[in-house]
């Protein structure tokens, strides 16, 4: 099993990062020029399974050598598990990347971060909806305070791909 | 009034009705679509690229790509 | 099933309705800052302030508080007299290798791998580069960087560039090496490579600001101006002749966060560590390979070869050519060398120039073949043609102002 941790660009990914892996990290180019990857592991129940830390992506659909890396990794990855996490004071745009992955047949586990953040500016999201509508896990976090974290871990072993066409006849109609 | 992106005046905001083709994909994950709001948040002086709102969230863009880019301003 | 752009949109924003509900939102202090931040009439003044400050801190914290006013008495005062005595035993011509010029009261004088290049490595480069990337750490992670793109587009966008490569330009006046890479966010091949090889020709790295600092601090600023103009003067003439697209900014401006002391320490350490197994074996690399070369008498006999280029065209002393030799090993250990040379101001001045333009260290070579030996080659014939033209053009400037 091997975990691609992919996510729009500042949306508190590494620290996401290095909360999941604690110091785990056995490989690292020159972090925080946000084009290479770093590579680490982590603990799911009992058993440390490679984890790695995708450069922050708008789009699949490169605009630059940043984005075409991620593209790429995903790609190289078929038979990964991927956790995208959305900043969630900007849902919709996080939403978009995820939706490309999961058209792509990825399993894929939501964790809307920066939570605290989102509820500062009065932005409520109902979780267990959006989880109704998806169909795949979605978990509330604080990356920096580490709330969440151990629900996210539970359920990154559950979640499988899913149609994209049922997500369209939950969500009310068509596309 | 319908005018390009790149003419919007600071504070002023409006919808997007057009993209052009190529630019599309580039700009669809950063949120600006054909239909949404946007907000002019800052014009950088010597045509320099302009900053603008959209879902919260502030968007840098060329001079050459917002000029790609019309919307229809309120009022 | 996959969907198309407009398809997808649609979809987000029907589960967006049934999901989210956006509340009142109230604007906080951090708002009001990002946007002065960002308005040129009251950011781009901040912006000058910041890399001013940025500037002065590193002086000071590196230059003044650790080096003078701690590596250099501990390694003077003390580690080099008493290397001095423990190794008188040697053959002579190990202990020049190892300790250097037994005469030397300092150790930017002696010039042994063990006196001076333990010195530099430790004393003089270790708390530039600390500080130096504790500051940017600082600055990523608090969100200014896009900020200051947006700032320095107009001016970068002249060179076939746009403002996000500020990013990797900051980062290359850490390293060059992780630099290269980072010039992976700049969209076309035509953006990269300028942004590489100018970055690689005219950006020197913390190592050797730190040693400028310590060794020219009167002249330094008269050095980096000449190494900006060349910066931008180079990157107009690649942009005007190379073929390629130049795309415009296209960036995310994310609101200001407190950095996490984790994270920010987390960065630091992997940074610093990279830098060091690159630094610390090519500083000693460096010193016992000139040192070798000046006993077998090579520096001498390149000396007196080049001795018409060098000081016809350049205007520098002969000598210059052992830095030279260093400098393809580690730049900061060539401006070192150089202070130990006797010469004027203004041969110091086009010296150090000459050194920060005059190749790439390997380390950085290393990382620019990764991207692509093409990238590579036309770097490398950019380079001679800038070093011989620039540093030609400035000696001339210098006859002409009378200085030289």
């Amino acid at each position: 099993m091997k975990i691609l941790l992919m996510g729009n660009p500042n949306v508190g990914k590494s620290v996401f990062f290095n909360r999941l892996t604690g110091a785990n990290v056995i490989e690292s180019n020159y972090p925080g020029t946000t084009v290479d990857y770093t590579k680490g592991y982590m603990r799911i129940e009992g058993e440390d399974v490679e984890i790695i830390d995708v450069p922050g992506a708008f789009s699949l659909e490169p605009k630059d050598k940043a984005e075409e890396v991620a593209a790429k990794m995903l790609r190289e990855n078929r038979d990964a598990t991927v956790v995208c996490v959305i900043d969630a004071s900007k849902v919709e745009r996080g939403l978009y990347l995820a939706l490309e992955i999961m058209e792509e047949g990825y399993p894929l586990v939501i964790a809307l971060n920066m939570w605290d953040v989102a509820e500062d500016k009065n932005i409520q999201i109902d979780v267990a909806r959006l989880k109704e509508i998806l169909g795949v896990p979605v978990v509330h976090t604080v990356a920096i305070s580490g709330e969440g974290f151990r629900e996210l871990v539970s359920k990154i072993k559950e979640t499988v791909p899913v149609e994209m066409d049922k997500i369209i006849k939950r969500a009310g109609g068509e596309a | 009034m319908r005018k390009k992106l790149s003419e919007m005046l600071y504070g002023e905001e409006g919808m997007v009705t057009s993209i052009e083709d190529e630019l599309k994909n580039k700009v669809a994950g950063m949120g600006i679509r054909v239909g949404k709001k946007l907000k002019m948040f800052t014009r950088q002086p010597i045509k320099g690229p302009v900053v603008v709102e959209v879902d919260g969230a502030n968007t840098s863009l060329g001079l050459g790509i917002a000029d790609k880019i019309m919307v229809e301003v309120e009022k | 099933m996959k969907l198309n752009v407009d398809e997808r949109w649609n979809l987000i924003e029907k589960i967006s309705k049934k999901t989210v509900t956006f509340g009142k939102y109230q604007h906080t202090l951090k708002d009001a800052v990002g946007e002065l931040t960002v308005k040129p009439l009251t950011g781009i003044p901040i912006a000058v302030a910041i890399l001013y400050g940025f500037w002065s801190i590193f002086g000071s914290f590196a230059g003044t508080l650790c080096t003078d006013g701690f590596f250099v008495k501990i390694f003077d005062g003390h580690f080099l007299p008493f290397m001095q005595k423990v190794f008188t035993g040697l053959p002579k011509w190990l202990y020049y290798i190892f300790v250097g010029d037994p005469l030397a009261d300092n150790c930017f004088e002696a010039f042994g791998v063990l006196t001076s290049g333990l010195f530099l490595a430790i004393g003089v480069v270790l708390p530039a580069i600390f500080i130096f990337y504790l500051m940017l750490a600082l600055l990523e992670d608090i969100g200014y960087m896009p900020r200051l793109a947006v700032l320095i587009d107009t001016v970068l966008h002249k060179i076939g560039l746009h403002g996000y490569a500020i990013v990797p330009t900051i980062l290359g006046l850490g390293c060059n090496v992780p630099a290269v890479t980072a010039t992976r966010i700049l969209e076309t091949r035509k953006q990269r490579f300028i942004a590489m090889t100018i970055m690689a020709i005219f950006i020197p790295c913390g190592a050797q600001l730190g040693i400028m600092e310590e060794v020219i601090p009167d002249t330094i600023g008269l050095v980096l101006l000449y190494l900006i103009t060349g910066y931008f003067i180079f990157g107009f003439i690649l942009n005007k002749m190379l073929p390629g697209r130049s795309p415009e900014i296209l960036i995310d401006v994310p609101p200001y966060q407190m950095p996490t002391r984790r994270n920010v320490v987390r960065k630091l350490r992997m940074r610093i560590t990279s830098f060091f197994k690159v630094a610390i074996p090519f500083v000693l690399l460096g010193c016992a390979l000139v040192n070798v070369l000046y006993l077998a008498g090579v520096i001498e006999w390149l000396g007196n070869v080049l001795a018409p280029v060098f000081i016809g065209w350049f205007g520098v002393p002969k000598e210059t050519v052992g830095p030279l030799i260093a400098a393809f090993l580690r730049k900061d250990l060539a401006v070192a060398q150089l202070s130990a040379i006797e010469m004027t101001k203004y041969q110091m001045i086009m010296a150090v120039v000459l050194v920060s333009i005059y190749f790439p260290c390997v380390a950085t070579f290393a990382m620019m073949l990764r991207e692509g030996w093409r990238e590579l080659l036309g770097a490398l014939a950019t380079l001679v043609v800038t070093v011989f033209l620039y540093g030609g053009l400035m000696h001339l400037i210098g006859i002409v102002l009378g200085v030289a």
